[in-house]
């Protein structure tokens, strides 16, 4: 399953993404679908596994500072709930 | 050639500026502008010299680390941000125009705490006799013209006490000194990122604690919806396409930097300030602008009685020595020194400077002393 963690810029994508990188995570900073974005452009990370665990880990760095998406298989996204942060 | 100008540029740069700026105009297309690789290289080599700025600098977070293209530049944000018109504002003695003119354009009212060269407790006295009636202090680190090393930790401490905000220009300072923006309090922080750094020219940093208000506006590649610039750092003052190439020269600059620390760097520069102050010492009619050592920086001016000091330097640039004459725009720095109606030579020195280019820069004064008489 994709998730997207949205991010208030891009230098907070990249912070994050570096943060998880060094903990072993395998997350990738993309460009947000404009469909997500309330204000146009920005950016989001991407994360296959280990939600839960990535997003605790964002949080203690205070650097969870956006929503968070799963895409469906029809390509739409929803946004997460607890399941996927179990 | 000899190269004594460092404290304009410095032109000769660890090998890897080069060569970094080369692979990132071949490999980086514009950060936040695209999802694809090439944009994706870029915000991460810009995320890598932000991050590096902070760590050097002491900066909490790397979003408070603002690209600008120089230390003037970063100036304007600074002052832009915080004066209004009738404003007091309290500087040194020693401010550059980078500093004055954005003052003046801003319509403050300026306030000047005057004193002697090389002398710490005279300018911090200075200072505290007139911050209770100042609305914000803007202070350079060390005097461009004299290298002269102002007390800034106890001018910080003042400010903070008054809860008055500070403006500091690191100009000089950055690459040789400890820069603890955290420890200082500022409420901004300027400097180049070709001087002390060793980034290429059309680069330099503004450290910030608040967010400020923006100089110019433009696509951020970030909210774009919105019509005003974004309200986070460091988006908020970046508008327009960055200069990749400077930055990830910055980055290989600033590495270097960091192994070779600023202490030591500081540390080689004054051993050939003290090679070149022996070695002028005696000359006939030369006059030496010279502190204690902790005091001064890399950076000596000096006069020569009976010459024009743009005449010494044109006559030495012909055997290729690069000095920098003139009021090197800081004549309040000049009023200061009282050296106001000559002007100086400065000789500002490097980590890339060698001993024997410096006994040779002595003798060509030498040799030019005795061809006046």
């Amino acid at each position: 399953m994709k998730y997207l963690i949205m991010c208030k810029s891009l230098t907070n994508a990249e912070r994050a993404a570096l943060l998880l990188e060094r903990r072993g995570f395998s997350a990738s900073v993309v460009k947000a679908p404009q469909s997500l974005r309330e204000n146009g452009c920005g950016y989001a990370l991407s994360l296959y596994r280990r939600l839960g665990e990535a997003v605790r880990l964002l949080q203690n760095n205070r650097l969870l500072t956006g929503k968070i998406y799963r895409r469906g298989e029809d390509g739409s996204y929803e946004e997460a709930d607890a399941r996927d942060l179990s | 050639m000899i190269y004594l100008d460092n404290a304009a540029t410095s032109l000769v740069k660890p090998a890897e500026v080069g060569r970094e700026m080369l692979r990132a105009m071949q490999t980086c297309a514009s950060p936040g502008r695209g999802g694809h690789r090439a944009a994706m290289r870029a915000s991460e080599l810009v995320f890598r010299c932000r991050e590096k700025a902070a760590a050097l600098f002491h900066v909490p977070e790397p979003e408070n680390v603002v690209f600008t293209m120089n230390a003037t530049h970063a100036l304007n944000i600074a002052v832009n941000s915080l004066v209004s018109p009738g404003m007091r504002v309290l500087i040194s003695g020693y401010e550059h125009n980078a500093v004055t003119r954005p003052l003046k354009k801003a319509g403050a009212e300026i306030l000047t705490a005057c004193s002697p060269l090389f002398d710490e407790e005279a300018c911090l006295h200075a200072f505290g006799e007139q911050i209770d009636r100042a609305g914000l202090v803007v202070c350079t680190m060390v005097s461009n013209v004299f290298g002269f090393i102002l007390p800034i930790h106890r001018i910080a401490a003042l400010c903070r006490d008054r809860h008055i905000p500070l403006i500091v220009d690191a100009s000089q300072a950055a690459g040789t000194l400890d820069v603890d923006f955290a420890g200082l309090g500022a409420a901004f922080l300027a400097m180049p990122g070709h001087k002390g750094l060793f980034g290429p020219q059309g680069t330099g940093l503004l450290l910030c604690e608040e967010s400020g208000i923006p100089l110019i506006a433009g696509g951020s590649g970030s909210d774009s919806i919105l019509q005003e610039m974004p309200d986070y750092l460091p988006d908020r003052h970046e508008a327009g396409t960055h200069n990749v190439p400077g930055i990830a020269g910055l980055l290989a600059g600033m590495t270097y930097v960091e192994q070779r620390t600023p202490a030591a760097i500081l540390e080689e520069e004054r051993a050939l300030l003290r090679c070149a102050a022996d070695g002028l010492s005696d000359v006939k009619g030369v006059e030496l602008f010279c502190g204690p050592q902790e005091t001064q920086s890399g950076v000596l001016s000096f006069r020569m009685r009976g010459m024009d000091c743009d005449e010494a330097a044109r006559r030495l640039s012909e055997q290729g020595i690069c000095l920098r004459s003139g009021l090197h725009c800081a004549p309040l720095a000049h009023r200061s020194a009282e050296t106001l109606e000559t002007g100086t030579i400065r000789a500002s020195f490097s980590p890339f400077l060698t001993r024997e280019e410096i006994l040779r820069f002595c003798a060509a004064v030498r040799e030019m002393s005795c061809g006046m008489r």
